[in-house]
């Protein structure tokens, strides 16, 4: 064997190896300081219904199933489940050795408990060590439903909610703060983290200036924002495009008149300009309510601009009012989104004007609830306050199915999905956000120093 | 309905099996070597383009269609080809045939999509002027396969053992018996057997422990002469019998976990709820009986003494030669290393983890040249981070195990080394 050959290789590997971040093990211990819009004033799952409540009720919080990064169910508090022939019966058996916070051991029953309080149509009950829930009609995705956020096992005790989930809550500022401590004897195995510090009710402009004087490792990038914020040299991560961003409107089309309006708005918008211009590629123009990596039909909607033939259109239809088109007005994008759907419907000969309080039409934001499919579509469909959809079958044409029966229905124009964006501090180890943009606290640690 | 995910299937256990037979060391690198690309198989399309192509035959009825089929996934040209080849065919035995779309009846566009978990295939149906119908069918997503590297002066084979989607702690094959393959996971230990072409789980021996397992939990197996395997994690030692049918006792314990078996045997105690080793050697290096913690440690025998190489918990690598204790900081390396012995350059080397970037991890082999680190092999590329790199019970080749950032899937393989010059 020729040393030298060892020695050339040498001197270019280890000149490589020394810039290189090592693949270090997890280290135990630390404060992560996370910043986050949203301001929940409970921490009760049952009021689980605003982006990223999945991680933050993750933190104090189990649920018996949880999804994986495919959006298959996998055992949480359930080590194991089976469904009756017609999926309507469903048994769950419970994982053991489980306790809450208090050290109470969780039981079937309060499982149980728990369960009726989130969903008080399901008839829920224990036998031994399994949970038992009926529903009232065909449910095969029982199990993807009960990983949403709001069907977190819980105690309630004395105006206390405790979770069986990796931290345990030992500060509590409602709307303004959480310090959340790392427990021992967690089932899961203890965090690595010794404890995760959030500021709640944080604009995206208070988030970026902590970040920047190093007061908070993870904060929330606005989605338009996540490409200038990656170039001034943060870490930024994003989320597949998951946030819908729709014209809903209030009420079902009264005439074909109104429905034929309703077709040309929806040709007049030009999507792929609001998502380049506006939102600076921070999601993608959206034809479907789900997006297309999730069903792998979301091509098959409209999604391009047609000017043109909403002018033709609109010629054939009779002169009409003036539609309100309602927004957020503390959500700067979506003024930016509502002026220029206000100029593209003008393009074709329709009348929108602003409005912040009662609208004919409005603009809104709806997390994608689950990285399943079929429940997916029922959170959004529910969120939206549309009619809910009747899937008939497990199979991706039913969904497809289903989605355009939403969408023939007229009553949302989906405009984009949005991304879920993170500035996270280089000293943050483990942090990837799910496909969601959902990330797990307790597999986050922190390096002593920036690689 | 399972529940959760498919649970490998269990075959009854073949009576008599020999787990001891002796084979030679010749056999069990043709065993390596074959039974991973046995398990590789080539994606078979044929299921869903036949259904696809039934359920386009039900829209447009015998005759001549114009078909295009367009690629909207992660599918290469050359597969896309192949589907599309395979679905004409399959089409041509239904009675519809492709032309050219100003003879056609009717015009069919075909999209091969994908989901989170599944290819999804679309077609769009256009007949006269009625509403387009839309069919769709869904076939299952492949994984790639594993890759090898070789790069002079040393080369690291990588062959791929087994991959789970549960977290594997270690895979131990013995090599007196190279057609069994044991495999550990946090709750269990999986004794596999080659039927077939394909690893077939024989027997899976549950561990019971009182205490919920450390995040990053990591365990080793230990081949035995007098039984099958030891099975170390933390706070538990398991032990196996020898005969088949195999059973596992398991206790708390607080024994420390041996790191390298001879020449140089040494064990080291394992912090019970966390990922690293506490420092304390037994029976010690020489005189030394303690280093600082550390996550992995590497033998590296010379003529008169032994070298350890630690992978310390504050990023540094310890040396210990039994007198000397001397930190070492900034050679890139990760927490994992692992001693192997392969007879080239200076007859043992290190197998250190590192990462050019947040997703995947890498593994090369590195001489202690006069205590400084010489990189001796081209690194060898995994699609995710490691999780686990031990040392096999005679150290001649090297189990690591990563988890895919793609898949999410953990994957085990052998690493080892050959002379390249």
């Amino acid at each position: 064997m020729k040393h030298r050959g060892f020695r050339l290789l040498a001197a270019g590997s280890l000149l490589l190896a020394i810039v290189a971040a090592a693949a270090t093990r997890p280290h135990y211990g630390g404060t992560l300081h996370v910043c986050l819009r949203a301001a929940p004033t409970s921490l009760d799952p049952n009021q689980a219904d605003f982006a990223g409540s999945h991680t933050l009720f993750g933190l104090v919080f189990d649920t018996l199933v949880k999804l994986d990064s495919q959006g298959r169910p996998r055992p949480s508090l359930a080590s194991d489940w089976r469904a009756e022939p017609g999926n309507q019966r469903w048994h769950f058996s419970l994982r053991r050795g489980v306790t809450f916070s208090d050290g109470t051991p969780l039981t079937a029953d309060m499982a149980a408990t728990s369960l009726r309080v989130a969903n008080p149509t399901w008839k829920v009950f224990s036998m031994e060590e399994a949970v038992i829930i009926e529903r009232d009609s065909p449910a095969a995705d029982l199990p993807a439903e009960l990983a949403l956020p709001r069907n977190s096992i819980a105690k309630r005790e004395s105006g206390k909610v405790l979770g069986t989930g990796p931290f345990v809550v030992t500060e509590w500022d409602p709307g303004k703060k959480i310090l959340a401590t790392a427990r021992e004897d967690y089932w899961g195995g203890r965090p690595f983290l010794d404890s995760i510090e959030l500021e709640l009710g944080k604009s995206f402009r208070e988030q970026i200036v902590l970040f920047d004087l190093g007061k908070a490792q993870v904060i929330e990038i606005a989605p338009e924002q996540a490409h200038r914020a990656a170039t001034e040299g943060r870490r930024v991560e994003s989320s597949s495009p998951i946030e819908l961003l729709a014209l809903v409107f209030s009420r079902d089309p009264h005439s074909a008149a109104d429905s034929k309006q309703r077709e040309i708005l929806g040709l007049s918008i030009d999507r792929r300009l609001l998502n380049s211009v506006v939102l600076q590629n921070g999601g993608e123009p959206a034809g479907g309510l789900l997006p297309g990596w999730m069903t792998g039909y979301e091509f098959l909607f409209p999604m391009e601009a047609n000017l043109m033939r909403a002018q033709q259109e609109r010629a054939e239809v009779p002169e009409t009012g003036v539609w309100n088109l309602g927004f957020d007005g503390d959500d700067p994008i979506e003024r930016v989104v509502a002026e220029r759907i206000v100029l593209n419907a003008r393009d074709a000969g329709l009348r929108l004007q602003l409005a912040t309080g009662a609208a004919d039409v409005r603009l809104a934001r709806l997390p994608v609830a689950s990285l399943d499919a079929q429940v997916a579509l029922a959170e959004l469909t529910a969120a939206l306050g549309v009619p809910p959809t009747k899937i008939n079958g497990g199979s991706v044409e039913d969904l497809y199915m289903a989605e355009s029966g939403v969408l023939k229905s007229q009553r949302v124009i989906p405009l984009l999905h949005l991304r879920t964006a993170w500035a996270v501090s280089k000293t943050v180890r483990n942090w990837s956000a799910a496909r969601d943009g959902a990330w797990r606290p307790p597999d986050v640690w922190l390096a002593a120093e920036q690689p | 309905m399972p529940g959760h995910h498919p649970k490998p299937v269990y075959n009854a256990r073949i009576q008599d099996m020999p787990l001891l037979r002796a084979y030679s060391f010749r056999a069990v690198c043709v065993w390596l070597l074959i039974v991973p690309a046995m398990l590789v198989s080539a994606t078979d399309w044929r299921t869903p383009e036949a259904q696809l192509a039934r359920k386009i035959a039900a829209g447009t009825g015998p005759g001549a269609v114009a078909l295009t089929v367009t690629n909207r996934s992660f599918l290469s040209s050359s597969e896309t080809d192949e589907v599309r080849r395979g679905l004409l065919t399959e089409l041509a035995s239904l009675g519809v045939h492709s032309i050219g779309e100003d003879q056609a009846a009717a015009t069919v566009q075909v999209s091969l999509s994908e989901n989170l978990q599944n290819y999804v295939w679309i077609a769009e149906i256009h007949v006269g002027n009625n509403e387009p119908s839309v069919v769709m069918v869904t076939g299952p997503r492949t994984e790639p396969a594993a890759e090898e590297h070789s790069t002079a002066p040393l080369t690291i084979h990588k062959a791929l053992l087994w991959t789970d989607e549960n977290r594997i702690l270690d895979v131990a094959l013995p090599t007196s018996s190279p057609s069994i393959m044991i495999v550990l996971e946090a709750d269990s230990v999986g004794l596999y057997a080659v039927q077939n072409g394909r690893w077939q789980v024989q027997q899976t021996l549950a561990i019971a422990h009182a205490n919920p397992w450390p995040r990053d939990l990591r365990g080793r197996l230990i081949l035995k002469k007098d039984h099958l395997f030891d099975a170390y994690l933390p706070g538990v030692m398991c032990q196996s019998t020898a005969v088949a049918p195999l059973a596992l006792h398991c206790r708390a314990s607080d024994d420390p976990w041996p790191l390298a078996a001879d020449p140089s045997p040494l064990n080291a105690f394992y912090a019970p709820a966390r990922n690293f080793f506490t420092g304390v050697l037994s029976p010690g290096i020489q005189k030394q009986t303690a280093t600082a913690p550390f996550y992995s440690a590497a033998a590296l025998p010379r003529d008169k003494y032994t070298l350890w190489v630690f992978g310390a918990t504050d990023g540094q690598i310890h040396l210990l030669d039994g007198m000397t204790d001397q930190a070492v900081a900034k050679l890139g390396w990760g927490s994992d290393l692992a001693g192997v012995r392969s007879g080239c350059g200076l007859g043992w080397q290190v197998l250190a983890a590192s990462r050019d970037n947040d997703a995947s991890d890498k593994v090369q082999a590195f001489e202690m040249a006069d205590r400084q680190a010489v990189a001796a092999s081209a690194p060898v590329e995994f699609g995710g981070s490691i999780t686990a790199l031990w040392a096999d019970s005679d150290s001649t080749s090297v189990i690591a195990v990563a988890q895919n950032s793609e898949t999410g899937r953990y994957e085990a393989s052998r690493l080892s080394i050959t002379c390249s010059r």
